[in-house]
């Protein structure tokens, strides 16, 4: 399997926030990623589009290990972050997953208050000495996540009882709030409507500054909007990795082709 | 005709209107079954039911007043000086009535022919004899004027119930017919179905609700007679408990009522900790394969009746119990003890527990497991933070439904914590639960006539209270916690 990294590998790195090599996934039996290499990089929106059950979701949650609490699913090949593999047997995936931080398709705020939602992750790593410590974290999160404002003067309200864009806007806040190198956002916007969508792309758009950030979506618009890298997976593979203008303008791949002139999906 | 058969007969009418309703519907559109308005089926349901329903509700109506009508008209027939001493009005019909089954028998078995009968006289021949050689054993002589009313009840219901079976049974077939000239493509056979399967729900649902207010009713009824017999000062707030059948009785509910409280108390503070952690394990950590096998493992407890958990309070815990903790302790040298019931009780009541709350942990979004689990928490920490929170305000509930099943529990408390009605704090010694004393009040001596067995109903509504009030309080909390999820 993996050797420890070499020079060659360590040239590239400095773009390079994820690598993956020859990436398997299997659900029991159904062999649900295949074969799949890809190169992610730091400050870099990247977009994984694709038809629905073509794998997106499982590769994205391969970047973090949240396969790992589904009891049959088995990854296979190396995962690389910052040129360390991440499916190594020393690597702990809860440290993991704080530093790739996850934002789901639907707004899944706990039944806590807002700050608590935010201060969760803080708490949990002990990222703070005190409450003036964690109080600063939690708003620096919540101005990230471009929701402060809506939200400054009811802290202590629950955070279920905001609207839904609201929500989302919430769990990315919480999930900036750990401070990750990464942020994995699994369609982020499908629960939403097109204005919280929009507020949610912009805040995309300023989160690439810090972050690397991997989204999938199902809408080629959205894929284009706010990503300089796209990735189109078909039927478990990666069928075409490259940037976001060049995908949209002149693929390749003609499966690649028919998808986004709407003839697979 | 029995009243059975009538009900047998109404039933083949409905049956057989379901299927000529059914063709002839079908005959009505000439086998195109689009130009009705509702399936064939549904067209031979509304004979069936115009057949069957109003019959069976007048067969059950007339069942249920046949015999007060016959009673009140028999009984005046009684001259009061035949009614003997010591015996009652009550007690002289119920003979009336056997004597009446007892000539039918000896008809039936041919001992007697009808003309026999009207002549019979009980001045001249034995009855009592006649009716005890056919089997039907009679306590004392049989005098002119109970012989009379016998003939006259026997003549009665005769009569009464062959008037019901032709009434029956004319109804039935004049709703099947009926219902089978309303047989039109366009009669909305279906929507009469819905109405009368909505009906069917409603009854059910009344039924139920009126045994609950039955129930409370004839508590009320009791208490109340209970309390003009006995101070409901007393009853509420003596500290004593001490029934003597010859009179002058305390009657105090404080020391069961403490007993009761104490024993549930002891019970669920072993049984809520264990049951949530198996609850844990099963939903959160439990592979697969474990989970369905300890999960039905555990259940299997619940199966266990109370009397088997009872023997063992009394066999194992209890002796268990006194001889290494109670008396090195210097804690007392009973067995029966409110220790020993209280941890068979939690023990009775640990799969409860457990299921419940598996039940309300899994009803947890995985959402949020997700959410936690990205943010790097561990399963601990996840469960710790916002599982439990999410999941508290079922858990509440189950434990309040278990505390209301411990309340209500008797067999484990007279097996494992004896009868001695007590106020104490030591968990060694032997006291008693509301339940127990409810028993022990009624066994024997059933007259309820005097307030050391009326008391039971007292008794019984304060338990009554106590747990309506947790259940109350348990679903309103699992309700609201319904509601935070949808
Ligand atoms: N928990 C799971 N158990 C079994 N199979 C799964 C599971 N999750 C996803 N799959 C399968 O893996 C394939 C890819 O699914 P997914 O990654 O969710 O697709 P996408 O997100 O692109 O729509 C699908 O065929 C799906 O049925
Ligand atoms: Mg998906």
């Amino acid at each position: 399997m993996y050797d420890a990294p070499n020079l060659g590998a360590t040239v590239e790195q400095k773009d390079i926030k994820i690598s993956a090599k020859k990436v398997q996934v299997y659900y029991g039996e159904t062999h649900a990623i295949k074969d799949v290499d890809i190169e992610v990089q730091d400050k870099t929106v990247t977009a994984f589009i694709g038809p629905s059950g073509c794998g997106k979701s499982t590769f994205l949650r391969c970047l973090n290990r949240m396969n790992d609490t589904i009891d049959i699913c088995r990854v296979e090949g190396d995962i690389l972050l910052d040129g360390e593999d991440i499916y190594d047997k020393r690597v702990d995936p809860v440290q993991l997953r704080a530093k790739v931080g996850m934002v789901f398709q639907k707004p899944n705020p706990f039944p806590k208050s807002i700050y608590d939602n935010v201060a969760y992750g803080p708490r949990i790593h002990g990222l703070a000495k005190n409450k003036a410590e964690l109080d600063e974290i939690v708003e620096k999160a919540l101005r990230r996540g471009a929701i402060w404002n809506e939200v400054k003067d009811r802290l202590d309200a629950p955070g279920t009882g905001l609207s839904g864009g609201q929500q989302q806007r919430l769990c990315i806040a919480r999930a900036v709030a750990t401070e990750p190198e990464v942020l994995l956002m699994d369609e982020p916007c499908s629960a939403l409507d097109p204005i919280a969508t929009a507020q949610v792309e912009e805040l995309i758009d300023e989160l690439r500054s810090r972050y690397s950030v991997v989204i999938v979506t199902h809408s080629m618009q959205q894929a284009a909007r706010v990503s300089q890298k796209t990735a189109f997976f078909h039927l478990g593979h990666l069928v075409e990795y490259d940037d976001t203008a060049n995908i949209f303008t002149n693929p390749k791949d003609e499966r690649t082709e028919s998808y986004i002139t709407g003839r697979i999906g | 005709m029995s009243a059975g058969l009538v009900i047998l007969v109404v039933i083949a009418i409905a049956t057989a209107g379901f299927f000529i309703g059914r063709s002839r519907s079908l005959s009505a559109v000439n086998g195109n079954i689009r130009q009705l308005h509702s399936l064939p089926g549904y067209y031979g349901q509304t004979v069936f039911l115009a057949a069957a329903v109003p019959a069976l509700l007048v067969a059950f109506g007339w069942l249920l007043l046949q015999p007060i009508l016959v009673e009140s008209q028999i009984t005046n027939m009684i001259a009061p000086s035949d009614i003997a001493e010591g015996s009652s009005r009550g007690l002289v019909m119920a003979d009336v009535r056997r004597i009446a089954t007892g000539l039918d028998v000896a008809i039936a078995t041919g001992a007697l022919t009808e003309d026999q009968l009207g002549a019979l006289s009980a001045d001249q021949s034995d009855v009592r004899a006649l009716l005890g050689s056919v089997g039907v054993a009679l306590a004392s002589e049989v005098k002119e004027s109970v012989l009379v009313a016998s003939k006259t009840y026997r003549e009665m219901t005769a009569t009464l119930r062959s008037a019901m079976a032709i009434i029956v049974i004319l109804l039935s077939l004049g709703g099947a017919v009926f219902s089978l000239s309303r047989i039109k493509p366009d009669f909305r056979a279906r929507n009469v179905s819905e109405t009368a399967v909505k009906a069917l729900l409603i009854l059910s649902s009344t039924v139920a609700i009126l045994t609950t207010i039955g129930i409370i009713a004839s508590l009320l009824f009791e208490t109340a007679h209970f309390f003009r017999l006995y101070p409901a000062k007393d009853f509420l707030f003596s500290l004593t408990w001490n029934p003597q059948f010859t009179g002058g009785s305390d009657l105090g509910i404080l020391p069961l009522l403490w007993g009761t409280l104490y024993v549930s108390f002891v019970a669920l503070v072993f049984a809520v900790p264990i049951g949530l952690l198996v609850a844990i394990y099963l939903s959160e950590y439990a592979t697969r394969k474990v989970r369905s096998i300890v999960k039905p493992a555990i259940e299997i407890l619940a199966g266990i009746p109370t009397i088997v958990y009872g023997l063992f309070a009394l066999i194992t815990v209890g002796p268990l119990l006194r001889d290494y903790f109670a008396q090195p302790l210097g804690l007392g040298t009973s067995s029966s003890s409110v220790m020993t019931a209280g941890i068979v009780m939690g023990i009775m009541l640990i799969p409860f527990v457990s299921s419940l709350s598996d039940d309300v942990i899994n009803a947890v979004p995985q959402a949020m497991r997700d959410g936690s689990y990205g943010l790097g928490a561990t399963q601990s920490e996840t469960v710790k933070q916002v599982i439990l929170p999410a999941a508290l305000p079922g858990i509440v509930g189950a434990v309040l439904l278990a505390a209301s099943r411990a309340i209500g529990e008797t067999m484990i408390v007279v097996m494992g914590a004896g009868a001695a009605a007590k106020l104490d704090l030591n968990p060694f010694e032997a006291m008693t639960t509301i339940t127990v004393k409810i028993v022990s009040q009624l066994t024997g001596d059933t007259e309820f006539a005097s307030p050391e067995t009326l008391v039971a109903f007292a008794l019984g509504l304060s338990l009554f209270v106590v747990t309506l009030g947790l259940n109350v309080l348990a679903l309103y909390i699992v309700r609201k916690y319904r509601e935070q999820y949808e």
